[in-house]
């Protein structure tokens, strides 16, 4: 009978190590936002390979279990997970995306180009945007900076800045920067149409022209130079995109760039998106702050959009007839890249059906993730 | 191989420089003393004694082991040996973890003329009541990091480098019993948390940021834009002008073979036509002794090596 005890007590005691056990309300919650996420990417196409690993991520994250030193838990010292998360909260998984971006960003349409920088530039204000609400709203100036970065369209550089200004709303802010990321083609497109007429929509613009081999190579170093000597702080970020374009457009490190464009890039992104899921655990994501990021980060995408739209439409009083620039174009002044870009080319073919506009928008757009970093690197600067 | 030679011993030089300056001993400064200590800090042994605080300057962990402290003056003549200066020093033994001083961290010693207590604790003591010179040198025992002259201080007085906001620079300043710090910043040196603070009072909506950082933004993309525009115009004149001349080129070559094809071999591909044209009017210009004058010189030009251009052709032979 003593086994029968035994067994039983032991069988108890288990019981009470089961995630049904330890379950709170806001487990289950997160476990179904969890669940949509991972419906949107794999039914619904938007951005898979973002929001799988974060929406399994946040399921992850909401398995309950009884705190009793397992070291199993993403913020659990030694276990696994935390291990995985130091990328995150220290800062060093983005810099290592950048590289992933620089190795497979083709810079010729900026080349060609280059008063489409002055587009990526624009529609950083975005982010200033912002920066001023969240300051009206309450926030710290530090914990401001991280969420209004949310504008900038850019997960990794989000991550980077809050967790070195606002470490304790990262979670909410990286959650929230990658799914507004993946809601670019619901988001923008209302807004183009909104702030453009169709005469505006039917601008075609010149095909660029051909850039050199010599300047896809000057482009990184200079880029490099002129970028982090303005702004140092943005060092990490900067370095690694502008590096991973040289490995690209050196052509004679093909193998490193193939590496950090795919094998290392898929791999950081992996983990990235899993632990960011992961640190949505309810007891640190259900709160009024999150719900006040999210309304921020839309805010922060609307402005974005928006003023990257309207300095094109301000540009163009300057240009001649010929030169003018399609405004479809100036939403991809937001760094999310290809995705802004793409949006651009759809809704130029839904007007003009020879309209081809990716090209021209890949110009801004890369300019957005430069702009984005440089950003980043002056609110780094000042707040930390 | 001279040049690879040369290549290589600037490349060893600079990692040279680099590794001196990678060891970050000069972040390492004097941060706060105590002469006097009455009733303040106390070592491992419960004992109080006078203390020089140093604190790692830099953002990075940096090891003060074998480095030197001194009090003594002499240790600055640079015409006696690295063994003579050593005598005047105590040297910050190695193997104690303590030495590892993270970022803008400090670490005390007590001068209590007691090496035998431990690490930190130095060979000397300082003088009460009257001027103590005290320098920092580096592992060579060469190398000067920091040093201070502290004036006359009163009991558990300490004399301290403060960060002045309106000079935005560091100055020494003798802080009274209460105002003493062992072992954290001293007044104003907290700069990082004031940061926040700072932008929070002086620009509370966010306007000042805003305009800053956006004329960064556009700064930074707009010296990228100059830049590649001038390199783009320049690139496309470089490409414009290579089309320009490859075109010339097999003009010049289609010219010739053209020649060659209708007045054979022989000719080299100059037309006979151009040939005497060219012999006429130089003949005529010799004649008419009117060679740079007129300036409308016809000149015959091409970008070959040919008979007209060669230097050969344009030299007289030596008389037999």
């Amino acid at each position: 009978m003593e086994i029968f005890d035994f067994i039983g007590t032991k069988l108890a005691d288990f019981l009470t190590y089961t995630g049904f056990a330890n379950a709170e309300v806001g487990n289950w919650v997160m476990i179904l936002v969890g669940a949509f996420f991972l419906w949107l990417a794999i039914k619904k196409d938007f951005e898979p390979l973002l929001l799988i690993p974060i929406g399994l991520g946040i399921i992850l994250g909401n398995i309950p279990f009884k705190a009793v030193g397992l070291e199993i838990g993403l913020y659990e010292d030694n276990s696994v997970l935390n291990f995985f998360y130091s990328g995150v909260k220290n800062g060093w998984y983005p810099p290592l995306v950048f590289l992933g971006i620089g190795a497979m960003t083709d810079f010729s349409a900026l080349i060609a180009n280059p008063k489409l920088l002055l587009v990526g530039a624009a529609a950083q204000f975005g982010i200033f945007g912002a920066y001023m609400i969240a300051l009206a709203m309450g926030f710290e100036p530090n914990q401001a900076a991280g969420i209004a970065i949310i504008g900038g369209a850019d997960g990794p550089t989000a991550i980077f800045l809050s967790s070195k200004l606002s470490p304790n709303l990262m979670g909410a802010i990286a959650v929230c920067a990658y799914s507004y990321m993946a809601l670019v083609p619901v988001i923008q497109p209302p807004l183009m149409r909104l702030l453009t007429t169709k005469k505006e929509r039917l601008i075609r613009m010149k095909p660029a022209r051909e850039v050199s081999q010599t300047e896809k190579i000057i482009f990184p170093i200079v880029g490099l130079l002129m970028t982090t000597f303005i702004v140092p702080s943005g060092l990490p970020l900067l370095g690694m995109l502008f590096f991973g374009n040289l490995l690209k457009e050196s052509t004679k490190t093909t193998r490193l760039a193939k590496t950090a464009g795919s094998a290392l890039n898929d791999t950081i992104v992996m983990l990235l998106g899993l632990t960011v899921g992961c640190s949505t655990q309810a007891s640190e994501f259900l709160t009024w702050d999150t719900i006040k990021i999210f309304m921020l980060g839309a805010l922060a995408f609307i402005i974005a959009t928006a003023s990257g739209v309207l300095f094109v439409k301000f540009f163009n009083l300057f240009l001649p007839k010929s030169k003018k620039i399609n405004p479809l174009i100036g939403n991809a002044g937001v760094s999310a890249v290809p995705m802004a870009a793409r949006i651009s080319q759809n809704l130029g073919l839904e007007y003009d059906s020879k309209n081809y506009l990716l090209m021209h928008a890949m110009g801004p757009n890369v300019a957005g993730v430069i702009g984005s970093a440089v950003a980043a690197g002056v609110l780094l600067g000042f707040l930390s | 191989m001279m040049l690879h030679k040369r290549f290589l011993g600037i490349l060893v030089g600079l990692v040279a420089v680099a590794t001196a300056f990678g060891q970050g001993a000069f972040s390492f400064k004097i941060n706060e003393v105590v002469v006097s200590n009455t009733n303040g800090l106390v070592d491992e042994y419960g004992e109080r004694s006078g203390w020089i605080e140093v604190a790692n300057t830099s953002w990075g962990t940096n090891n003060i082991r074998s480095c030197y402290l001194t009090t003594d003056r002499r240790a600055l003549d640079k015409g006696l040996s690295v063994p003579e200066r050593v005598k005047m020093m105590s040297l910050i033994p190695k193997g104690d973890p303590r030495t590892n001083l993270p970022a803008q961290q400090r670490i005390v010693f007590f001068a209590d003329g007691q090496t035998n207590l431990g690490t930190l604790h130095t060979n000397f003591t300082l003088k009460e009541g009257e001027e103590n010179f005290i320098a920092l040198f580096d592992g060579n025992g060469k190398t000067l990091l920091d040093s201070v002259t502290v004036p006359p201080l009163a009991e558990n007085q300490s004399y301290a480098r403060l960060y002045d906001a309106e000079t935005e620079e560091y100055v020494w300043r003798a802080l009274n019993a209460e105002e003493v710090t062992p072992g954290a910043p001293n007044m104003g040196q907290g700069k990082v948390e004031d940061k926040v603070a700072e932008w929070k009072e002086k620009d509370p909506y966010g306007i000042a940021m805003s305009v800053i950082a956006m004329g960064v933004v556009f700064v930074a993309l707009i010296a990228l834009y100059v830049f590649f525009r001038l390199f783009g115009y320049v690139v496309v004149v470089l490409s414009k002008m290579t089309r320009v001349r490859a075109i010339r080129a097999i003009h010049d070559q289609a010219s010739k073979a053209a020649v060659m094809a209708k007045q054979g071999m022989d000719t080299k591909g100059v037309d006979m036509k151009v040939y005497m044209a060219v012999i006429g009017m130089a003949l005529h210009d010799y004649e008419e002794d009117v060679h740079d004058v007129e300036s409308n010189v016809l000149t015959y030009h091409t970008d070959e090596h040919s008979e007209w251009n060669a230097k050969g052709y344009t030299m007289r032979e030596w008389p037999e």
